[in-house]
């Protein structure tokens, strides 16, 4: 493709300009695509670089290092603990004490059932003295996955803490080598509250992060290739084991009849992607319209308008949306009203016909969501320099040309981040599609899938479903979901912040 | 809208007809009429529910709105003996007040260490965060379910189990309030830093003090929060009314079953629910715009 | 109060831009020292690695003889003042000038006495319960300064602490900075990016340029033998005129041919080139524009030029003018020298001439642009 060079741009008629660009923007798609993937690839290659150079290192602080620092690689601390640092090398020795004892005491157990998960499935036995069968329970495929992999959490901690006790020997050597005094207990506790000042706030959050975000998403993630379901429990009923692809086999097979995975995740997919779409551009365009129409120079009570509509962001969302549902229901509100006034003489299908369902939760979703669009377009419409438009102004610009070159620009440009996360969030709008329709009108064709998911469910819904409503409970299928949701998020993300040109740097507004 | 329609072709007459002045009434009255009907159409589902939870006649959905009988029967009913409204209330109001603390406090330590320290971790960690953030948090359901029922924090004592689990994923939505810090020229650190301060002293004399908007942003949306959490209170109460939120609760009223009886007894208990709810929120709605304002604008 | 000394330092950044490097330099106790350039210079982040707000790269930062590399600036000793003022928003003028010694947890009559010295200095003492907001540029500039004079620290440092206020004010907060340093008696360092700042406040200029120092010297030394044309361009305004043109050496004379006009070297500069050995060649000969002056075209040295733009300053005129080779040059003349109709003759597109003497060139070798006479 021929590139044009600035002044040659300019000189083309302005269709051609719009081509051009348009142009350049899909051709540079599968750049957007290439660099992503380069850059993770890069990224691993310096992920093993950087593994090499820590071997590299630890290796040459063995060779190099006296005879304290040799011994640390097996006592952890002990270094610190011979040079007088007590408070550290306590904490490296209390650290590998209690790795050693929970090693030995269960964490090998753990970590060598998981290949197997579980040996012993629960067994049934005949008790001659009460004349009943009970139940022995045995091993615990659910408990041994967690906790080998806790395990490995664990012990890859524990391995950072020994390299970080190889290091401070390192550094302890150089230190007093050059003459210099090593810093006391007092000091490190001290720097805690100063300049390592960031290692004291985030200890706390990261630790919940890891616990309740990283550590589940990582099982999870396991579950998908195991076939860990209601049936298949892991303790009660059966064990579960490792069964490689076959659940993602089974999602992503086309399938026969009513059990078609293929298709319906083909299908929830297309209508989740097509619901984010007009959910986010519909209250971005409409949301940013009310807030102008209130913002205009000469309306009066703009702050009465504002309220009236910020107040619904207060009430809890199952509220309206429990109860808009019931109003749009074939007995509600709406069509009772529209029944009296001899408007309709059947009530209108809102709930029970796919496409009337459709555009009911998108524009229900309108009615949600401008409220918050709309305080948001507000802060930023105030924030657009009054001097753009006067100077459009005395160029002769009109209402329109104000708001398509000045004002749409500008808001383009300062929320287009918060049009890609708000369109993320829409795929996983949870709320607005299972309180409104549930899920439903039903859809025949998925009544033999799990979860039988309905045709206004998003990817999200059905994976809720699947674990709480379907018999049996699907986690493993459910997991599936989930890391096609995650997949098809990074992609957008991925080429969108590819595509995009980054003119935005975090430093920039500092 | 066509209004400053200052056509350079037209006659004079014309012009003195459709002035500036002119145009602006007649487009201003359009708007009105715009706002008037918008507002009408917000605000319309709450009046009726407010309408509806008045009304004694039946306790199901009616054709209509405005009651012909009024009373406070669902009111009293939801106060009943046996009711276990109130219980939910009480738990939800819990768990909104301890998040509120712990979400708040996670959230600024996050927020404050990733605007203003620059540390070699940083960038990766933000990165890290953001592609976690990528996973629908539902995915997780299924196994702190688990883990917390063997601490024994699900169904009946699902109160704190819920506690738990908000605070402890507070960290991953520190995007607003980093945005707002970011705000808050770095010059003002170092002046401190220069004056003595330590980083502890900076924060909490200098940045808290200037962060109260942010704060109270977050207070408030951390508060907010659990009136409306739905899926992982469902989940982690498994249908055990003791456990039970008000979102959870209200919704089991609504079922196939119950909703002949319980109809108007659920408008009256979203009325109690919102009520405290959208009073606190009028009462602080500068900061709340403040943070969704900023919020957006920082990314 | 206290010398500090700068040996090798460099910064690079993590981006590997290199900010600083080959910085050498030894400020003596109470000295006034002043680091000037264009932004992008460095000045600022050598100014931040002796605060110890940035990391430095390579290279000591001693104060009073002590390695302050690794010491976080609390440690150090030393004051601030910045660009925007840094006021803490929240806390009255007392608070934001005790805030250090409450830090430090001085008694609270000594914090009372000293934020009243220094607020009566500064004459500040009426706005002691205001906050930074209710007050106007200059005034929240005075609580800047008060709130680094209070520390009584070693190294007063100030980073473009004028250039957020407007011309009139900032002529007035530089005489009384000066007056202030009388009072304060220590070491100052001082970043700005206007050359008059830097004239009037240093004893030593420090001029930088891409992360190197350019020249150290004394105002008059910068002013009269500038090391090379940046730093000749830079001081002065406006700035000097620079031409590439022929230096004669005949029969022990030199000679300038610019334009057309001769011009003899005489003076000081004349036995310098003569004691350099400097031959004949092309070279960049640098003029002050008020070094110029009007003559007439019999006049062997005329250079003509047509005036462009004529900027009346009062005491002087600024003739914008083109040379007959098209280019530009700029003449400065006192209006007291001019007659009432010569001054109002001077108009666009008036021929005028003009020479200067012998013994008020800057000669600059035209590759390196080094002064040819250092």
């Amino acid at each position: 493709m021929k590139r044009y060079s600035d002044l040659e741009y300019l000189k083309l008629p302005k269709w051609r300009r719009f081509l051009y660009t348009l142009l350049c923007l899909i051709v540079g798609i599968p750049s957007g695509i290439w660099n992503g993937i380069k850059k993770i690839g890069n990224a691993f290659v310096k992920f093993g670089k950087r593994i090499a150079f820590e071997f590299k290192d630890i290796y040459l602080t063995f060779k190099n290092g006296d005879w304290k620092t040799r011994t640390s690689f097996f006592i952890m601390g002990f270094g610190s603990l011979a040079r007088g640092q007590i408070m550290r090398g306590l904490l490296f020795l209390l650290m590998e004490i209690v790795f050693i004892g929970y090693m030995a005491l269960a964490g090998v157990k753990w970590v060598s059932q998981l290949p197997q998960l579980g040996v012993q499935g629960p067994v049934k036995e005949y008790d001659p003295i009460f004349d009943q069968y009970t139940t022995a329970y045995h091993d615990n495929s659910f408990k041994i996955l967690l906790y080998g992999v806790l395990t490995i959490f664990f012990a890859i901690a524990v391995i950072y803490t020994w390299r970080i006790n190889v290091k401070q020997n390192q550094i302890a050597e150089k230190i007093l080598a050059s003459g210099k005094k090593l810093k006391s207990g007092k000091d490190d506790l001290r720097s805690l509250v100063d300049d390592q000042f960031h290692k004291t706030l985030l200890s706390l959050p990261l630790f919940g992060i890891v616990v309740f975000t990283v550590m589940p998403i990582i099982f999870m993630i396991l579950v998908a290739f195991t076939n860990y379901d209601s049936i298949n429990d892991g303790y009660i009923n059966n064990l579960f084991d490792w069964v490689g692809w076959d659940n993602w086999n089974t999602m992503l097979s086309w399938g026969e009849g009513n059990v078609r995975y293929g298709a319906t995740m083909g299908e929830i997919l297309t209508w989740t992607l097509i619901w984010a779409f007009f959910a986010t551009f519909s209250n971005y365009f409409l949301g940013m319209g009310v807030a102008m129409v209130i913002n205009k120079k000469g309306i009066k009570f703009k702050k009465f308008w504002r309220t009236c509509l910020v107040l619904t962001i207060a009430i809890p969302q199952f509220i309206s949306l429990l109860y808009v549902s019931k109003m749009f229901a074939p007995n509600g509100l709406i069509n009772g009203f529209l029944l009296d006034m001899k408007w309709i003489e059947q009530p209108l299908p809102f709930w029970t016909n796919a496409t009337w369902a459709r555009i009911t939760v998108i524009i229900i979703n309108i009615w949600i969501g401008i409220p918050h669009l709309m305080l948001m377009a507000t802060g930023i419409l105030m924030n657009i320099p009054a001097d753009l438009y006067e100077s459009a102004k005395v160029d002769g610009a009109g209402v329109w040309k104000q708001y398509t070159k000045i004002t749409l620009p500008y808001m383009l440009f300062v929320t287009g981040p918060y049009l890609l996360t708000s369109f993320i969030g829409n795929m996983n709008n949870f709320n607005v599609i299972y309180l409104l329709t549930g899920g439903g009108p039903s859809n025949l064709d998925a009544a033999g899938v799990l979860g039988a998911p309905g045709e206004t469910d998003l990817l999200i819904t059905w994976l809720f479903k699947m674990v709480t409503t379907s018999e049996p409970a699907a986690y493993n299928l459910a997991s599936v979901i989930g890391i096609i949701v995650f997949v098809v998020v990074a992609a957008i993300s991925l080429i969108v912040y590819n595509v995009m040109p980054s003119t935005r740097n975090e430093e920039d507004f500092q | 809208m066509s209004k400053k329609n200052q056509m350079p072709t037209l006659p004079p007459q014309a012009k003195r007809h459709l002035g500036i002045k002119a145009v602006n009434t007649i487009s201003n009255v359009f708007i009105y009429i715009l706002l008037v009907f918008i507002t009408i159409i917000w605000l319309v589902p709450f009046v009726c529910i407010v309408l509806q939870s008045f009304n004694v006649e039946d306790t199901c959905m009616v054709g209509y709105v405005i009651p012909k009988d009024w009373g406070l029967d669902n009111y009293k009913a939801l106060f009943a003996e046996g009711s276990p409204f109130l219980k939910w209330y009480l738990n939800t109001f819990i768990i909104a007040l301890c998040t509120a603390v712990g979400q708040t406090v996670i959230q600024l330590c996050m927020s404050y260490t990733l605007s203003r320290f620059r540390f070699k971790m940083r960038k990766p960690l933000m990165k890290f965060m953001l592609i976690l953030g990528m996973f629908p948090g539902m995915l997780g359901m299924i196994i702190l379910y688990n883990v917390l029922a063997d601490m024994g924090l699900t169904q009946a004592n699902a109160v704190p189990g819920l506690i738990l689990v908000n605070i402890a994923s507070a960290g991953m939505g520190y995007y607003v309030s980093k945005g707002f810090f970011d705000t808050i020229p770095k010059s003002l650190d170092e002046a401190a830093r220069i004056d003595g301060a330590t980083r502890m002293q900076i924060l909490y004399r200098v940045i808290l003090p200037l962060a109260k908007p942010i704060v109270i942003y977050t207070v408030l949306s951390a508060f907010m929060g659990p009136w409306g959490d739905f899926v992982f209170a469902r989940y982690i109460s498994m249908n055990n009314i003791n456990g039970m939120n008000v979102a959870v609760g209200l919704n089991s009223w609504l079922t196939a079953d119950a909703i002949a009886y319980k109809y108007t007894q659920f408008c009256a208990g979203g009325v109690l629910v919102a009520l405290p709810v959208t009073l606190l929120f009028l009462f602080l709605q500068k900061y709340y715009v403040e943070g969704v304002t900023g919020g957006a604008v920082k990314g | 109060m206290a010398s500090v000394k700068l040996t090798n330092v460099k910064k690079v950044y993590d981006n590997s831009v290199v900010a600083v490097q080959e910085f050498n330099l030894d400020i003596a106790d109470k000295e006034f020292i002043v680091f000037v350039g264009p932004s992008g210079c460095g000045k600022s982040t050598t100014l931040r690695m002796i605060a110890g707000l940035e990391d430095i790269s390579g290279g000591t930062v001693e104060i009073d003889g002590v390695v302050v590399n690794d010491l976080q600036p609390k440690d150090r000793d030393i004051a601030m003042v910045f660009q925007n003022y840094a006021l803490y928003p929240h806390m009255t003028v007392y608070d934001n000038i005790a805030f250090s010694l409450r830090i430090k947890k001085v008694p609270e009559d000594e914090v009372y006495q000293r934020v009243l010295k220094a607020a009566e200095i500064l004459g500040i003492t009426e706005y002691l319960l205001r906050k930074p907001r209710a007050l106007s540029g200059g005034q929240r500039q005075r609580v800047a300064i008060g709130r680094a004079m209070v520390r009584d620290s070693k190294v007063f440092l100030m980073d473009e602490p004028l250039s957020n206020l407007d011309a009139k004010l900032r002529n007035q907060m530089r005489a009384e900075i000066i007056l202030l340093r009388q009072k304060i008696d220590t070491t100052f360092i001082y970043v700005t990016h206007d050359q008059t700042e830097a004239m009037t406040l240093g004893d030593r200029i420090v001029i930088m340029k891409d992360g190197f120092i350019q020249q150290v010297g004394t105002p008059t030394e910068v002013f009269d033998m500038p090391a090379n044309l940046f730093v000749a361009e830079f001081i002065g305004a406006p700035k000097m005129n620079t031409f590439k043109t022929d230096l004669c050496c005949e029969g022990g004379k030199y000679f300038v041919k610019p334009y057309g006009a001769t011009i003899e070297v005489t003076g000081k500069k004349a036995a310098m080139l003569a004691d350099k050995g400097v031959r004949s060649g092309e070279i960049i000969l640098g003029v002050r524009p008020e070094h110029f002056k009007l003559t007439d075209e019999n006049d062997p040295s005329a250079i003509a030029c047509k005036i462009t733009v004529n900027e009346m300053m009062g005491s002087e005129l600024h003739l914008h003018a083109l040379t007959e080779n098209g280019e530009k040059l700029i003449v400065r003349i006192p209006t007291v020298s001019l007659d009432d109709d010569v001054r109002h003759s001077m108009v666009y597109g008036k021929t005028i001439y003009v020479t200067f003497e012998g013994k008020v060139m800057h000669f600059f070798d035209k590759e390196t642009e080094k002064n040819l006479l250092v």
